[in-house]
């Protein structure tokens, strides 16, 4: 059931690949994949590419892929191990989410930050303090980590 | 290569809503989705609706629910209980799934009929001038949901003839038809069953089969096709498709074993619908709380379903949740169930599937590696990312970093000339870093080796 839906959701992404993101599996194994994000244009992560690893669990999709960063980002809700702090992939994961839709929910949060819900309190709190210089160090790690 | 192969000869199996873009009817897609589980993304087997209205697979849906109670869809609260079996969904997943290989084939523009190449390129051609150059009969076509047409009528009979014409021919009849009138496309749609008088004009009558024909058709073609045909015994009608057969005989008077065909297909389903009943006979297999079950008493549980009672107490339950929602997806949901025995060889296979998962063996080299290594929680929040990012830090950096190297150069040079540049970094990468990380297995650098090309892939699509 998982490999077939694994191989359902490549095939959608070689199709349709969704908008500044990109997908797919490290050589033969199906349940480990690769994933790029372009940062979005209205963000401070705008001309950084980042990627990310996912893992399908055996029982995808049932159990929400693990997704993480592998290129450094300074956000409030992803950490420095580039854990990513989203409800949908943790409670509220549901079966008929896909990868795609999954790696465009990063993409928004990365223009949207939710700061109330930090995994790096530190940087949460200096989004709602003082904007200017998350933005800026958000830039200064893009430059050097992701372009 | 052959890594790569092996991806794509299982993506090469996959069905897709999106096989409808390149046709005449893209809208087909729309239909081909709705057909399909939200969970599994495959056509719906034996579909079951939920109270807020969604419908799913009846095994996906309560293997899901066996971990989370609401509604993948709009995440309302939901329990087992509440399924009910739509027996109407399944008849017509059921029947669309046998039509469509047939749909896709009749109504696809680029790829043609893969089962004549000789004659694709005219085929292509007449069905690109019906989408293009005349919008009134490509509409009709749409609306009606079915070719049935004057022009496919014509790429019909050809197709049933195995001597070749040349393209022009075929076109200036298709032109002739439609630029003599209009309207008939529409009138013929409407009025052919009614009155095939109107058609006399274009049509005559076969001596030997009876059926009508255009003139022409018939004088060039149809007469020689009939003629062997007859000495086989009609085989092609069928083989070839209800949907392409329809359109090519005109309903004068040897209507009837052809029309019998289409019909035949869709009384199955129907009546299958007709004389679905809820099986009131047997009961629901009950849910089990196993914290307050022995061993004892899961051992006869199990023994008094005729399941095995081997492996550990965990397989032991994991057997019996497996089993119980087999069972209600069979006795409650399905419109035609199956017995025991085959219940249980199911679940024997599952089991076997699911068993073999967890040998690491069977599960890429990524279990592998873990069974070799302490850090078994991998995948869990429990696992020291920092310490292995930092362990492998420099190997990481420097992936991405050839990634966008060979992304660049890739832009630049020209797909062949890229090709081999990505091959060349590649392999330089796959030496540097098997002197940093001498730790890491050599199945985890191959990997890596091919992360570079995925995401130089990847992201040149992008």
């Amino acid at each position: 059931m998982s490999l077939k839906r694994i191989t359902k959701e490549l095939n959608d992404l070689g199709r349709d690949p969704p908008t500044s993101c990109s997908a797919g599996p490290v050589g033969d194994d199906l349940y480990h994949w690769q994933a790029s994000i372009m940062g979005p244009p209205d963000s401070p992560y705008a001309g950084g590419v980042f990627f990310l690893s996912i893992h399908f669990p055996t029982d995808y999709p049932f159990k929400p892929p693990k997704i993480s960063f592998t290129t450094k980002i300074y956000h409030p809700n992803i950490n420095a191990n580039g854990n990513i702090c989203l409800d949908i992939l943790k409670d509220q994961w549901s079966p008929a989410l896909t990868i795609s839709k999954v790696l465009l929910s990063i993409c928004s949060l990365l223009t949207d930050a939710n700061p109330d819900d930090p995994l790096v309190p530190e940087i949460a709190h200096i989004y709602k303090t003082d904007r200017s210089k998350y933005e800026a160090t958000a830039k200064e790690w893009t430059k050097k980590y992701a372009v | 290569m052959s890594r790569k192969a092996t991806v794509d000869e299982q993506i090469g199996s996959v069905t897709d809503p999106r096989d409808y873009r390149k046709t005449v009817i893209p809208e087909l897609q729309d239909i081909d989705t709705l057909l399909r589980c939200n969970i599994c993304k495959g056509f719906l087997k034996t579909p079951v609706l939920t109270p807020c209205g969604h419908t799913f697979c009846s095994l996906c849906i309560r293997e899901y629910l066996n971990r989370e109670q609401k509604c993948p869809l709009c995440l309302a609260e939901l329990r087992e209980s509440m399924l009910k079996s739509e027996f109407l969904v399944n008849e017509i997943a059921a029947s669309y799934t046998k039509l469509r290989p047939k749909l896709l084939e009749f109504l696809n523009v680029e790829k043609g009929h893969q089962t004549q190449p000789v004659e694709d390129s005219s085929c292509m051609e007449i069905e690109h001038h019906l989408a293009s150059s005349d919008r009134s009969i490509s509409r009709i076509n749409e609306e009606n949901g079915d070719g049935d047409d004057d022009d496919i009528q014509i790429i019909e009979t050809r197709e049933n003839r195995p001597s070749k014409r040349p393209a022009d021919a075929i076109f200036a009849s298709a032109k002739k038809s439609r630029k003599e009138s209009p309207q008939s496309g529409i009138t013929s749609l409407f009025n052919r069953a009614k009155s095939p008088a109107l058609h006399q004009p274009k049509l005559a009558d076969c001596p030997i089969c009876g059926k009508s024909f255009p003139v022409e058709v018939l004088q060039r073609t149809h007469l020689d096709e009939c003629l062997s045909k007859e000495a086989l015994d009609k085989p092609e009608d069928i083989s070839s498709s209800p949907v392409t057969v329809k359109p090519a005989l005109n309903p004068v008077s040897k209507e009837l074993p052809t029309i019998e065909q289409p019909d035949f297909v869709s009384t199955t389903h129907y009546n299958r619908y007709l004389e679905s009943t809820s099986n009131g006979s047997v009961t629901r297999l009950a849910k089990i709380n196993f914290s307050s079950t022995s061993l004892q008493q899961l051992k006869q549980k199990l023994s008094s379903l005729k399941l095995p009672t081997a492996g550990s107490r965990q397989q032991m339950i994991n057997r019996y949740n497996h089993y119980e929602m087999l069972w209600n997806s069979n006795y409650i949901d399905s419109i035609d169930p199956v017995d025991e025995s085959e219940l249980r060889r199911r679940l024997a296979s599952w089991e076997s599937n699911h068993n073999a998962s967890d040998i690491p063996s069977k599960s890429g080299f990524i279990s592998k590696f873990l069974i070799k290594n302490p850090m078994k929680d991998f995948k869990t929040d429990r696992f020291d990312r920092k310490g292995w990012a930092q362990a492998h830090q420099r190997a990481f950096r420097r992936l991405i970093r050839e990634a966008k190297t060979s992304l660049k150069k890739s832009k630049k040079a020209t797909s062949e000339h890229a090709g081999s540049l990505e091959q060349e970094d590649s392999t330089h990468l796959n030496q540097s870093v098997s002197s940093d990380l001498s730790a890491v297995p050599s199945n985890q650098l191959v990997a890596r080796k091919d992360n570079i090309t995925t995401c130089s892939q990847g992201s040149s699509e992008t």
